[in-house]
């Protein structure tokens, strides 16, 4: 540590770097790898694929041309049936053909998209002003509130899925797709605000106070100050608390599985996926390439967010 | 006139706070009341509600898949605890060294943590695929190790360690980060010091660098425990059948006979231990 190292030190210090390294990355690498392979190749243990194949994007994208669908002979002997009316065949034919092989990956990609912005907009712009009381604010309760804030998001959602479900069955909200869906996006609220406060009063108070006062010897009210002085100079970490809200909305499955399940049009992605995998359409190349595909958006949040992510989560050791 | 601005302050911190602490009060703390109440209660999912009693708690305690279900979870958690402590620590030393292209492996090791379950679950399936997967491919075909390949997800018994791994995997880099931060504060001449005694880097670790993290250790430790009491997705999502006491509460409550009541009695009973170690958590080590 102190000294330069021998030339063993620091092979074996790139060793295990490069162990490192590799098993945190390697499950990305087959997925990506394998979200790109033809079926035939699915067993070669090799990560490059023997040839492209990216039709499994092309269908999740729908950018593959609608497949004729064969109906089988019996359903055929059917239809040619002269009794049967004309109505009654072309709803054979279209169960038939459109089938269940439809994977709408872009009404789930845009119903999870839509969800985790509200969610991290409101719960962004709510902590904020929470968190701004607290840090900066005397009045009743205060320092309840402060520490409270982080015991109640210890409570994880497997000890609250059972009430809140219950609750929102008694108050009618989940009798109603608008309902069921507000449901969710309150929960969601409640899975990121405390972070959201915890992480946003850190920040409020590395910023002097002496600013403030200025804007309010100018004539500016609390109010203003914070909102013209504060919420601007705090952009950076309030961009990466929408962020963490986005992607801990993103990422989210037991709620949307309890709450959305009978709503297959309103399924968020991880549901659509699971669903996905244990149904009959099972592919590992579509698995795959949804899988990637409900990665991108993470990683690239990620790349955004990382430089503040990292402190904002780290300073006093708050979430796991 | 001073205590008029407080009392002007006052007020509008409570209007500022209203709304987050309002919707938390509501879903949070109202909802454990509330699954206290359900517990007593025979509970349907359209929401009818029977009291039973304490009829709950004695069918729970005598049902043997909830032990069960305890027993997986105390071998997920000494597992998944000791795995991202132990991992998170050596990731964090390695990583407080000087070598090139240091900042892209830094941000490279925290994707697992940041990634979806959902996504990264397949990855894993993958490779612990019978078929295809490369687990299997270097177990038989390359090693020799066995004949027969395995289905190691499939089988609750070795399903649990893949969970494990995968749990390791997923974590380590949250231990990591607490760690190289502190890492990172530990003054330069407590090892120069340590150096001038003798110490070798084996040394160096004992005497310096594990007794400055000592705090830091506890505080993963202690959360990670908290944290993986409650894991509900990575579970789940990659091995239904590790019945893990998170998995066996949502089997109750939304799969096959459906019982809510139940459900909410085993609910209580983890939040009380989690209450202990919450406490546990403010006394010893937000007090440090």
């Amino acid at each position: 540590m102190m000294n330069k190292r021998t030339k063993l030190q620091s092979f074996m210090l790139y060793a295990l770097v490069i162990a490192l390294v590799v098993f945190c990355i390697f499950p990305f690498l087959q997925i990506l790898s394998t979200s790109l392979k033809h079926p035939i190749d699915w067993g070669n243990p090799s990560l490059i694929p023997k040839i492209l194949h990216l039709d499994a994007y092309k269908e999740l994208l729908g950018l593959m041309p609608p497949k004729d669908v064969d109906i089988p002979a019996s359903i055929q002997r059917l239809l040619d049936n002269p009794a049967l009316s004309e109505a009654k065949k072309q709803a054979l034919i279209t169960k038939f053909t459109s089938g269940g092989d439809v994977f709408s990956f872009g009404r789930y990609m845009l119903n999870t998209f839509v969800i985790s912005l509200v969610t991290g907009v409101c719960a962004t712009f709510l902590a904020s002003l929470a968190a701004y009381a607290i840090a900066r604010l005397r009045f009743p309760g205060q320092s309840v509130m402060a520490n409270g804030v982080l015991f109640v998001y210890m409570v994880g959602g497997v000890l609250l899925m059972v009430p809140l479900y219950q609750m929102s069955v008694s108050v009618g909200l989940a009798s109603s797709v608008a309902g069921t869906l507000f449901s969710l996006f309150l929960i969601y609220l409640i899975q990121t605000l405390p972070v959201a406060m915890y992480m946003l009063g850190n920040y409020f108070r590395t910023i002097p106070f002496s600013l403030e006062e200025a804007a309010m010897m100018d004539g500016c009210s609390r109010v203003e100050a914070f909102w013209r002085i504060i919420m601007p100079l705090s952009k950076p970490m309030l961009f990466t608390v929408f962020i963490y809200c986005f992607v801990i909305a993103w990422n989210e499955y037991l709620f949307a599985s309890v709450f959305l399940k009978q709503y297959q049009d309103f399924h968020t992605l991880p549901l659509a996926l699971q669903t996905l995998f244990t149904s009959k359409n099972a592919i590992w190349d579509r698995i795959m390439a949804a899988s990637m595909l409900t990665l991108l958006p993470v990683i690239i949040c990620f790349m955004l967010a990382n430089r503040h992510l990292s402190g904002g989560l780290t300073e006093g050791g708050v979430k796991g | 006139m001073s205590s008029l601005l407080k009392k002007s302050e006052a007020k509008l911190g409570l209007k500022l706070v209203a709304p987050a602490v309002g919707i938390i009060a509501l879903l949070v703390i109202y909802p454990i009341a509330f699954n206290v109440y359900l517990s007593f209660f025979d509970v349907q999912l359209n929401g009818q509600k029977t009291f039973v009693g304490f009829e709950n708690y004695s069918n729970l305690l005598c049902n043997p898949r909830y032990y069960h279900s305890v027993g997986v979870s105390v071998v997920y958690l000494i597992g998944t605890v000791a795995g991202t402590t132990i991992l998170g620590l050596a990731a964090a030393i390695l990583m407080n060294q000087d070598f090139r292209l240091r900042n892209l492996a830094r941000g490279l090791i925290l994707l697992p943590y940041f990634a979806p379950v959902i996504s990264v679950v397949f990855g894993w399936q993958f490779i612990f695929d019978p078929v295809n997967g490369i687990y299997n491919h270097m177990v038989v075909d390359v090693l020799g190790l066995t004949d027969t390949r395995d289905n190691l997800i499939g089988n609750p018994d070795s399903a649990l360690f893949v969970v494990i791994v995968f749990d390791i995997w997923k974590h380590f880099p949250i231990a990591y980060l607490l760690f190289l931060a502190k890492l990172q504060s530990v003054p330069k001449d407590l090892y120069e010091a340590a150096a001038i005694d003798g110490q070798n880097a084996w040394g160096r670790f004992w005497h310096v660098t594990l007794p400055e993290l000592r705090f830091v250790i506890a505080t993963v430790v202690l959360l990670r425990v908290i944290w993986n009491l409650n894991r509900f997705e990575d579970v789940y999502l990659l091995a239904p059948n590790v019945e893990t006491l998170p998995i066996f509460t949502y089997y109750q409550a939304f799969a096959g006979l459906v019982d809510q009541g139940i459900a909410a009695a085993i609910s209580v009973i983890q939040l009380l231990v989690l209450v202990g170690l919450i406490w546990l958590y403010v006394r010893k080590v937000l007090k440090w």
